[in-house]
């Protein structure tokens, strides 16, 4: 649904102006037990406008993609930033950083879109296989779907974009019963690209579910963690949603402005040397991130933005306001999730920088200490402090993987922690199954090495 | 065509089309919101939405579709992917749709939003804010009007006409002195009408207050079990982990705590909470199920004993239970006999507990998570506000040792929740 000629309207522009047609498509097939729980298809399309004048910003949406729709929005953001302006002019005279970018860019597949039947037969497949290789499970959840987001930009800066960013999931959650009471662990596959990209056939999961049910009975059977502050390794996932999280959110400017902690760390130590930390804009180590942006919502050309370079506080991310308050240059962190959405400060791919060791070496180095590797959901403060619920990891004894431990949580003050981390694996690894939620969702990558550190672990 | 044409278009269009039985819901909305970004009311936003929802069984196979346009078009191409959906996918003899019931209209709230008036309000509350407690940064605030309407139709000849306007507001906090900067919170409220200062609402001014307090924490000295209080902000999470328990998912996939528990004690006899979408108390409720029966208010829980499941259709007819009355949510929870004040007074050794950042709890009921925005209790009164504290417990055992409930309760407009404390919690 590209829409070329945004650029029509620009005499419709009395001031700072952001106009944009979107649709969001989902898909998803959701099975519980081999019923069919979810067969479900959204479309979400229209289009926006965004003016700013004199530190005020009026928005206005419809679901209509016309020309007098268009027309119509572009007058009714006018008219409620004049709202606005006449309330209040005591930011009169404030201008926004002007950016110019023209990107196209899609990701849509080249093969033929299957039907939702092949997605239904796809996941049912899969299903198949477990039901009948584990009858010991208690229950069976999956789902298999796509988002794709489709944004046609201009602004009255001459920015001109389009963009079509998919991303495909398939999520496989298993219990099992111990002691009358489920056990429970999940696991996403997936990322950039539409379904028939992303899953070619049903097999190719197998094997990975045979490891997660062998991870399953090994909960099951699993010990809690001895509670208390612990040297542990924080593998990919852990490191990606620590990253995201506890440091990323924190050096959000917007939420900076509103009086996160980092912003009284700028340019000062506040972490181990070993600590790199990056948003990537779409590439990193020359590949494709999963959640690639070029241009932002702004019209801005995306940039990398090194957080944190050996161990030092270095750049926050940026919306074109928030540049213009600290008098910085826009980063391309401006994104919206819906058309009916405004563009904030969110971040893209954030990852720490790998390092020189091996998880193998890393593991060896801790006596007592734990192996964490999946997580289930995190939150983290103003202040840095966070907490990330652990799903599945191991205790570490005398430098050899120990028994499974049970759910539990772990929590710190991240620019604390990151003083403790002494180790940084030498790979990478990405992902993308995640929404952000920062008043609207939107997809974002996260990822990384495996880092060593020290943390509070919850247990008994 | 108006809305009722466009609903009876779809409907005919899916019956011609083969479908055995469908519904057709559409909403059209309109929504006027205001923004505070740090300390600063600086966007206006006006949005227009529609939405139609179409559902459609066939051979008992069904699917559903999602779209915003409400144009001949669409609706044809919509019919025929939803059509094509329900074809490729697996029959389920659970899937049905809603029975015939007495068509009805139901309307509340304002038509439209008084835009100068909201927009004193919240200047109002900024004000207040930057003059009563200057240590506090305004992060983020808003404050909405929504209005909607909404039909509701299928094949069994359903028809619910909604009309509704709600007013929302929640403000996003902290503090900051110096170097030291306080956990964020955040809380807020709906109402059909906005008739007094927005701090006055809910428990905004306390949150705001204690804001401050918050500037300067304290780590607990020791492990210990205690209790635990929960006010009104964070109840609504722990019961969303009785009533996570009890809805079509969980219970459908059989890792439902409750599964087998209906009439029988799970939580402690002086606990006793409804779903009342549609009582007067609440002003953000709801008339019409997701299923497309009109709701009505329920007792989930009668002193301690589980007295519905949240079922929808699918799931009571999966499972051989009965359909709930409502879709939940709208919660109110009877008062106990103490003020909140009075129960704290009877604690030796607990933590009051107003943010819980913690993760989902496991599927046997253990959770824990960081108290946030929270204070240590010692001797029957609240000595500190603390920082890098757990709280670890089970969900199951945790309400069957409930201890306390507030006789004082708050009123968010979507419910009205008190101050509950528990025993038998693990502080760390």
């Amino acid at each position: 649904m590209k829409y070329n000629n945004l650029n029509q309207f620009k005499d419709n522009f009395s001031n700072y102006t952001e106009l944009r047609v979107q649709e969001n498509r989902n898909n998803h097939v959701n099975l519980t037990n081999g019923d069919v729980t979810g067969n479900v298809t959204t479309t979400n399309s229209g289009v926006s406008a965004r003016v700013y004048k004199d530190g005020n910003w009026g928005f206005s949406s419809s679901p209509d993609i016309n020309n007098d729709s268009i027309s119509g929005v572009v007058k009714a953001s006018s008219e409620n930033v004049q709202f606005m302006n006449k309330k209040d002019d005591t930011r009169c005279g404030f201008y926004l950083p002007e950016t110019q970018a023209n990107n196209d860019m899609d990701f849509s597949t080249k093969k033929n879109r299957q039907t939702q039947k092949y997605w239904v037969d796809f996941i049912r497949e899969i299903d198949g296989y477990i039901e009948h290789k584990y009858p010991e499970l208690l229950s069976r959840n999956l789902i298999i779907g796509g988002l794709d987001m489709e944004k046609s930009l201009f602004t009255s800066d001459g920015s001109e974009s389009y963009s079509m960013t998919p991303r495909a999931i398939l999520y496989v959650m298993l219990s099992i019963e111990k002691d009358s009471s489920p056990i429970s662990i999940g696991n996403p596959w997936g990322g950039l690209g539409q379904l028939e990209d992303k899953f070619l056939q049903p097999s190719d999961y197998y094997s990975e579910i045979d490891v997660l049910v062998e991870k399953l009975k090994q909960k099951a059977n699993g010990i809690h963690a001895n509670a208390g502050y612990k040297d542990v390794i924080l593998d990919a996932d852990l490191a990606g949603i620590l990253a995201h999280e506890a440091i990323g959110h924190t050096t959000e400017a917007d939420l900076v402005m509103g009086g996160s902690i980092a912003g009284d760390y700028m340019g000062q130590k506040v972490a181990s040397p070993l600590v790199t930390l990056v948003d990537y804009a779409n590439i990193c180590n020359g590949e494709t991130c999963p959640v690639p942006v070029y241009v932002d919502d702004e019209g801005t050309k995306s940039e990398d933005v090194v957080i944190i370079e050996k161990g030092v506080l270095k750049k926050f991310m940026h919306s074109k306001d928030s540049a213009r308050y600290f008098k910085a240059n826009p980063t391309g962190n401006a994104r919206a999730y819906e058309f009916s959405d405004e563009p904030l400060i969110r971040m893209r791919n954030t990852a720490f920088v790998s390092g020189n060791h091996t998880l193998e070496e890393m593991i060896s180095s801790i006596d007592d200490g734990y192996y964490l590797v999946k997580t289930g959901n995190g939150q983290a403060d103003s202040t840095s402090e966070f907490m990330f619920a652990i799903t599945m990891g191991y205790e570490i004894i005398n430098g050899k993987l120990g028994r499974a431990i049970k759910d539990t949580t772990i929590s710190g003050m991240a620019f604390d922690v990151l003083k403790t981390v002494n180790m940084i694996s030498s790979d990478i690894s990405w992902s993308s199954a995640g929404m952000c939620g920062k008043k609207q969702l939107i997809p974002v990558g996260m990822g990384g090495p495996a880092i060593k550190c020290k943390v509070n672990i919850g247990g008994r | 065509m108006d809305k009722k044409e466009t609903v009876s278009y779809c409907l005919n269009a899916l019956k011609k089309s083969g479908a055995d039985k469908a519904t057709c819901s559409i909403n059209m909305s309109e929504k006027k919101e205001l923004n505070v970004e740090i300390g600063e009311m600086t966007l206006l936003r006006t949005t227009f939405n529609s939405n139609m929802g179409i559902s459609v069984i066939k051979d008992q196979k069904k699917g559903f579709i999602s779209i915003n346009k409400t144009d001949k078009d669409s609706i044809d191409t919509a019919v025929e992917l939803v059509l094509g959906m329900a074809e490729g996918s697996q029959p389920d003899e659970a899937y049905d749709i809603a029975e015939q019931q007495p068509s009805q209209s139901f309307s509340k709230g304002d038509k439209s939003a008084n835009l100068d008036k909201m927009y004193q309000s919240l200047e109002e509350f900024v004000d207040y804010v930057k003059s009563t407690y200057p240590q506090i940064q305004l992060e983020a605030a808003i404050m909405d009007f929504s209005h909607s309407k909404s039909l509701f139709q299928n094949t069994n000849g359903v028809d619910f006409a909604i009309r509704e306007g709600i007013y929302s507001f929640s403000p996003v906090f902290l503090s900051k002195e110096g170097k030291n900067t306080s956990s964020f919170n955040y809380t807020g409220f709906s109402a059909l009408k906005i008739d007094k200062s927005l701090h006055e609402y809910g428990t905004i001014d306390t949150l705001l207050k204690q804001s401050i307090e918050q500037l300067y924490t304290q780590n607990i000295k020791d492990k210990f079990v205690g209790q635990l209080v929960i006010t009104p902000d964070c109840i609504g999470e722990f019961l969303g982990f009785i009533t996570s328990d009890i809805s079509d998912g969980k219970m459908i996939s059989g890792t439902s705590l409750y599964k087998d528990k209906l009439n029988k004690q799970i939580a402690h006899p002086k606990l006793t909470f409804h779903s009342c979408p549609v009582s007067d108390e609440i002003d953000d409720g709801y008339f019409v199920t997701s299923d497309g029966y009109t709701a009505e208010n329920s007792t989930i829980l009668d002193e301690g004993i589980l007295k519905t499941h949240l079922l929808g259709i699918y799931g009571s007819n999966k499972l051989g239970k009965n359909r709930a009355v409502n879709d939940g949510g709208a919660y109110i929870v009877d008062p106990g006999d103490k003020l909140h004040a009075d129960i704290i007074k009877g604690i030796e050794k607990g933590v009051l507990l107003a943010r819980f950042s913690g993760g989902r709890p496991s599927s046997n009921g253990d959770f824990s998570g960081v108290a946030k925005n929270s204070y240590y209790i010692e001797n029957g009164e609240i000595k500190y506000p603390l920082s890098e504290t757990m709280v670890s417990g089970n969900t199951k055992e945790m309400f069957e040792n409930l201890d306390e409930i507030s006789r004082d309760r708050i009123d968010f407009g979507s419910g009205i929740l008190p101050w509950i404390s528990f025993k038998g919690i693990t502080v760390s």
